[in-house]
């Protein structure tokens, strides 16, 4: 278990929607390099805990600090370029641009040439446009064979199911992020496609030092993942610990399954 | 049976077509128009049109169960004509209810129905005799049509092209001989001095040379491209082939005033202001997906900076003076000005304007135009812009004493700045800043997500949009060196986003291709000035409905817009084409 | 290979970056707004009548005016807001839709006029030339519902919002076309012309009538939606159209049917109109249509309350905001500049409150 400071921090989060209570004071940490896995039934809160973090929805109460400062009210670009990037529970590609330029975008916020670069191919730009590239290139090639050679030049909506959800991790990858927020990555997956990507999951951080939270349903990928489990239930903590810890736990049974079978 | 009654009802639609195009006029004025000799005149086209596409559309082949079923020949000519037949016969039944009832009367509430339209469209003969011919010509006309479409596609292909060709060229009677003329070309054997279109010898030539070309560009045209273009890549890294053809354009685009006359350079300049024009809401709706539908803000915005920074005067009814606000600067020196103004102007209204949807931001935008119509008309501002009145004493931008209002002149200071803000619109889409704004375009909130600042980047595609825009103004202020509120409506901005729609979202060449077709044509065919606002209403209509990519697609977003259809249509071509292939191997 | 460090190091949010610069904006904007709109109001309120000042039977002909012709204008608006409701999109063609109303009902009135019906027994005349006019619109409505737009019902949002443009701009051709571009006078009956008072206020025939049809139709409107079932079935497809149709109702019925209820509302108003202004003219629809949409989302796009609510608020605001706001800042014939404040409030509203005033405050989530 890492000791390295927090790098998330959530304290008291709350999120209601009208009359539906998402997240009812939620506190939580991430601590640099640690892979943590969030889970819990249906309606726990736990996209909701996702969309908060990264500036889509702004709490009703409680803070979100990253790396110390308090990232509550930012915009969601803001967010992304202090280091926080995420995939999501369906995918969201740029269904008509090609692998290797939804890439790109990921490093929209690591880049700064504008107008008169632009226009004026300075060699700044050309540079600039040369680096973001070859970060793309690089975050593509994480998935190996998957997403290379020809593959970058198709438009994204050719993509078969599990590639499109691969090209959306190396997306949120050529962010540069330090924290990384997974939404149900082997959601639709075979068994063969979810183990590969439990096993670059790992990956992730162990070559690329990322910090990872995951949100996740098939305990298969938490248990070869996680260092940390954290259960959601009604939008609050109930449980925190090892897989093991947690799987055993009553109330975590509970939630899942109801009274009786905890009995 | 059921097939007969849809013949049937497609026909009755026909007809009630044609009687439509009739009491617009569309007929009536047209009767004069010759198009090929004098027995193609434009009237007699409209009168059968609609029992033409009725026929063509009445044996269009259906997907039934997975496969392409078309009509048996004689079965799809059968079709055609009873089709065009009723279209002929619903058209007649109102002729000659119309005369019943009195044709005068008629015409107290419909204009264009007289005496002399009647007279036409029964070629001559009493009411009842003249719409049994209707018929029967409406009836031919659906069975040519069906027929048509039944012609095996190498066929087919050359024959479209060929009547298509010589339709076409009819229409610029007043264009290409005129060239000719400036050229020193012989054009009478082509067109006809004294009535005006082709001469059926003309034709004749310029429909088989059509036809020959097709035949040409089927059998071998896809090889000849691919050798063309790709000749030489290996070694130069540049084809040869693109660096001849973009040269020939640019010798083009340079020769062209002196070639076809004062009329048409005059015509030019206009079209060239509203490609500039549609580059800058070509960059606000194409690249960043925002409806702005009152882009004439822009327009007037320059138009009118540029009024007072170059010195300007206000009309006024005793005669001319100055404006509230004026300065005499150099025309050079004033545009950067009008630019940042523009731009500044783009950059305060969209702050709070562009976080709004779609519907609501084009309302936005609409109901911002209209104010800035308003306004320059107001009594408020006369000591401004002058009011109705208008200004007058625009700079000519001349260079060194070389002034570029005279319209070939003008032409070459449109051009220039076309060519720059060309050249700034497609740096800018392939950059980064085109990658933010089509991901912006694609889904707001996750490029958002993925770090880009969308709201930074709406105001950046309003503001250049805008700058650019207020170029168009700028040039239309020096090309007319007076400015008048009648120039500054609403129709404007709905033609400039017709045009960028028209001509492809996103897409440049598609631009110029919409400019030429919507303001170009309207231009030179003044016959049609009346039909302007019916023919882009409907080509909108239709462009949506059918082919939303536009005439020059931007292919990335015709992806966006049409995908699966396009995809059946180049299945169901393909499929053709093989059979044709087939067929014609086995002759 | 060790593990290399994540991310990029040291990037700070600087202070500016995070004021929430939107908010700033709309608010300062917002006071600016206020003190403008005070400071106008009272300095007008202060001149005294030979400086055009206006006395207090003026300010009542304006805000006469102004509920007479919001009348109108919520009949309009509730078009807008049908139509809005059960497909989500603007329908832009819908002053044409008023228009071609108005402009059938006017050969009726025309020939009944010269022929002296319409003075012998205007109210049968009136009636069959409201007939006509709810026939041309509603016949106009259903047309472009079934060419125009159900082809494109599953089009991306831009689409239809251009195809409506393109009708629009059809639409006022073909009646250019057929009918030609010049006004035509519109004729009004005896019956109708001159005033009385109510309540100790004058006010003209037309415009009481205006006031009486409008509120009439708004309320057998609301009646119609609220109690009958083709009412409830049209609050269905409004709500989710899928599930509606699963439930059995008929969704392409019920737009067509919410079409026609726009036209038929748009064709009184149509007459009404007509009748006020005394002309009809091609380009009649555009810009009653413009403010009619104004007056939908200011109500609340949706809503028939809030449609009604708004269409006699523009039609306050357009009678008697220029004269208030502006004649105090010296601004010579505040009248002509009308319009463009109709689009000032347009703007302003959709820029802070897009709900609309009933609403929420915040536009409808994608």
């Amino acid at each position: 278990m890492s000791e390295a400071p927090a790098v998330l921090e959530v304290r008291g989060l709350e999120k209601h929607f009208g009359g539906l209570y998402a997240l009812t004071g939620l506190d939580m940490e991430v601590r640099g390099r640690e892979i943590v896995s969030v889970i819990g039934p249906n309606g726990a809160g736990k996209s909701t805990l996702f969309n908060t973090i990264t500036g889509l929805y702004g709490p009703d109460g409680g803070d979100v600090r990253f790396e110390g400062q308090s990232i509550v009210g930012l915009k969601p670009s803001q967010i992304t370029r202090l280091g926080i990037s995420r995939t999501f529970q369906t995918v969201h590609l740029f269904p008509n641009m090609t692998v290797l330029e939804n890439a790109m975008v990921g490093q929209h916020s690591r880049s700064r040439s504008g107008v008169l670069g632009a226009v004026l191919r300075l060699p700044s730009q050309r540079n600039e446009e040369e680096r973001i590239r070859g970060k793309a290139r690089e975050s593509l090639s994480f998935f190996g064979p998957r997403l290379s050679g020809y593959r970058q030049e198709q438009p994204a909506f050719t993509l078969s199911y599990a590639n499109r959800r691969r090209l959306e991790i190396a997306r949120a990858l050529a962010t540069e992020p330090k924290l990384l927020l997974l939404d149900e990555p082997t959601a639709g997956m075979n068994p063969t496609e979810t183990q590969e990507l439990t096993d670059q999951i790992w990956r992730l951080r162990k070559d690329r030092g990322v910090t990872i939270l995951v949100i996740e349903h098939d305990m298969r990928v938490v248990k070869g993942v996680s260092d940390r489990v954290i259960a959601l239930d009604y939008g609050k903590k109930i449980a925190e610990g090892t897989y093991e810890e947690v799987a055993h736990d009553e109330r975590v049974i509970e939630a899942y399954l109801g009274t009786k079978a905890s009995a | 049976m059921t097939d007969v009654r849809s013949w049937i009802r497609v026909g009755i639609i026909a007809g009630f077509v044609t009687i439509f195009l009739a009491l617009v006029g569309l007929i009536g004025r047209f009767v004069d128009l010759n198009l090929v000799g004098e027995q193609v005149t434009f009237a007699r086209l409209v009168l059968i049109a609609a029992p033409l596409v009725a026929g063509y559309v009445v044996t269009r082949p259906r997907i039934q169960a997975g496969e392409r079923r078309a009509l048996a020949p004689r079965d799809a000519i059968v079709a055609g004509a009873v089709s065009g037949a009723t279209a002929g016969f619903v058209f007649g039944i109102a002729v000659v209810a119309a005369d019943a009832f009195g044709i005068d009367r008629i015409r107290s509430v419909f204009l264009n129905v007289s005496e002399p339209l009647i007279d036409f469209v029964t070629f001559g003969q009493p009411p009842v005799v003249g719409a049994v011919i209707l018929t029967a010509v409406s009836a031919i006309a659906g069975g040519l049509a069906a027929g048509l479409r039944v012609t095996p596609i190498v066929a087919r292909r050359p024959i479209t092209t060929a009547v298509s060709t010589i339709l076409v060229l009819g229409f610029l009677q007043r264009i290409i001989p005129i060239a000719l003329d400036q050229l020193g070309l012989e054009r009478d054997w082509l067109y006809s001095r004294s009535i005006g279109g082709l001469t059926w010898l003309g034709a004749i030539a310029v429909g088989a040379a059509a036809a020959g070309l097709s035949v040409l560009n089927a059998r071998k045209g896809r090889e000849l491209r691919a050798r063309l273009f790709s000749a030489g890549e290996e070694k130069t890294g540049v084809a040869p082939a693109q660096l001849v053809l973009v040269l020939v354009l640019v010798a083009v685009l340079v020769a062209v005033p002196w070639v076809v006359g004062e009329v048409i350079s005059q015509v030019l300049g206009t079209v060239l202001i509203y490609v500039l024009l549609g580059i800058g809401l070509n960059i606000v709706v194409g690249y960043a997906g925002l409806l702005d539908l009152g882009y004439v803000f822009f327009f007037a915005v320059g138009a009118y900076s540029t009024a007072l920074l170059t010195g300007a005067a206000l009309n006024t009814f005793t005669g001319s003076g100055p404006p509230a606000v004026s300065l005499d600067l150099n025309f050079y020196l004033a545009i950067p000005i009008v630019l940042l103004i523009a731009a500044g102007a783009g950059l305060l209204i969209g702050a709070p304007v562009l976080r709004l949807r779609g519907d609501y931001l084009a309302l936005v935008t609409l109901g911002l135009g209209e104010m800035v119509t308003v306004l320059i008309r107001s009594p408020w501002l006369v000591p401004l812009v002058g009011g109705p009145n208008g200004m007058r004493g625009v700079s000519d931008a001349a260079i060194a004493g070389f002034g570029f209002r005279e319209t070939q002149h003008f032409y070459y200071l449109a051009l220039g700045f076309v060519l720059l803000a060309v050249f700034v619109s497609w740096r800018l889409s392939a950059s980064r800043i085109g990658r933010a704004w089509t991901a912006m375009r694609e889904d707001e909130q996750t490029a958002e997500a993925m770090g880009v600042n969308t709201t930074r980047f709406k105001l950046l595609a309003f503001a250049m949009g805008g700058a650019i825009g207020s170029l168009g103004g700028s040039m239309f202020a020096v090309q007319i060196g007076s400015l008048t509120p009648a120039s500054f409506e609403v129709q404007v901005s709905i033609l400039v986003l017709g045009l960028v729609i028209l001509g492809g979202l996103g897409s440049l060449p598609g631009v110029v291709v919409g400019s030429l077709v919507l303001v170009g044509l309207p231009g030179l065919l003044r016959e049609f000035e009346e039909y302007r606002g019916l023919a882009y209403g409907a080509a909108l209509v239709a462009v949506m409905i059918l082919r939303p990519q536009g005439l020059v697609p931007n292919v990335r977003r015709s992806r966006e817009l049409q995908e699966e259809e396009r995809a059946q249509d180049e299945w169901a071509q393909e499929k053709e084409v093989e059979v044709a292939a087939v067929e014609g191997m086995a002759t | 290979m060790g593990t290399s460090p994540a991310g990029v190091a040291g990037v700070q949010m600087r202070g500016f970056e995070r004021l929430p610069w939107r908010r700033i904006i709309l608010v300062v904007l917002g006071i600016a707004i206020v003190l403008v709109v005070g400071i106008g109001a009272w300095k007008t309120l202060a001149l005294p009548a030979a400086e055009g000042g206006y006395s207090a039977a003026a300010w009542r002909d304006f805000v006469v005016e102004g509920v007479s012709q919001g009348g109108i204008f919520a009949m309009i608006a509730l078009g807008y807001s049908l139509v809005y409701g059960i497909l989500r999109m603007i329908n832009f063609a819908h002053g044409e839709v008023f228009m071609a109303g108005a402009f059938g009902s006017y050969f009726f009135a025309d020939a009944y006029a010269g022929s002296g019906f319409l003075n012998r027994s205007p109210v049968i005349a009136l009636l069959i030339i409201t007939g006509v006019a709810i026939a041309v619109s509603v016949g106009t409505a259903a047309l472009l519902e079934r060419l125009a737009y159900r082809p494109l019902r599953h089009a991306p949002r831009l689409v239809p919002l251009i195809t409506a443009i393109g009708a629009s701009l059809f639409l006022q051709n073909v009646f250019r076309g057929f009918f030609g571009p010049q006004p035509y006078g519109y004729p009004k009956p005896q019956l109708l012309t001159g005033g009385t008072t109510i309540l100790s206020v004058p006010i003209t025939r037309v415009q009481l009538l205006v006031i009486v049809v409008a509120v009439l139709s708004m309320v057998a409107l609301q009646l119609f939606v609220a109690r009958t079932t083709t009412g409830r079935s049209m609050r269905a497809v409004a709500q989710d159209s899928e599930i509606a149709s699963l439930m059995g109702i008929n969704v392409d019925r019920v737009i067509v049917i919410t079409f026609v209820i726009g036209g038929i509302l748009a064709g009184i108003a149509g007459v009404l109109f007509s009748l006020t202004f005394g002309q009809v003219q091609f380009t009649m629809g555009f810009r009653p249509g413009i403010a009619a949409f104004t007056a939908a989302v200011l109500g609340g796009i949706g809503s028939i309350s809030g449609a009604a609510l708004g269409g006699f608020l523009i039609g306050l605001l357009r009678a008697v905001g220029p004269p208030l706001i502006l004649t105090g800042y010296g601004i010579p014939s505040v009248f002509s500049i009308r319009d463009a404040f109709v689009f000032l409030v347009l703007v302003l509203v959709l820029v802070f409150r897009p709900g609309g005033l009933l609403g929420s405050g915040e536009a409808e989530k994608v």
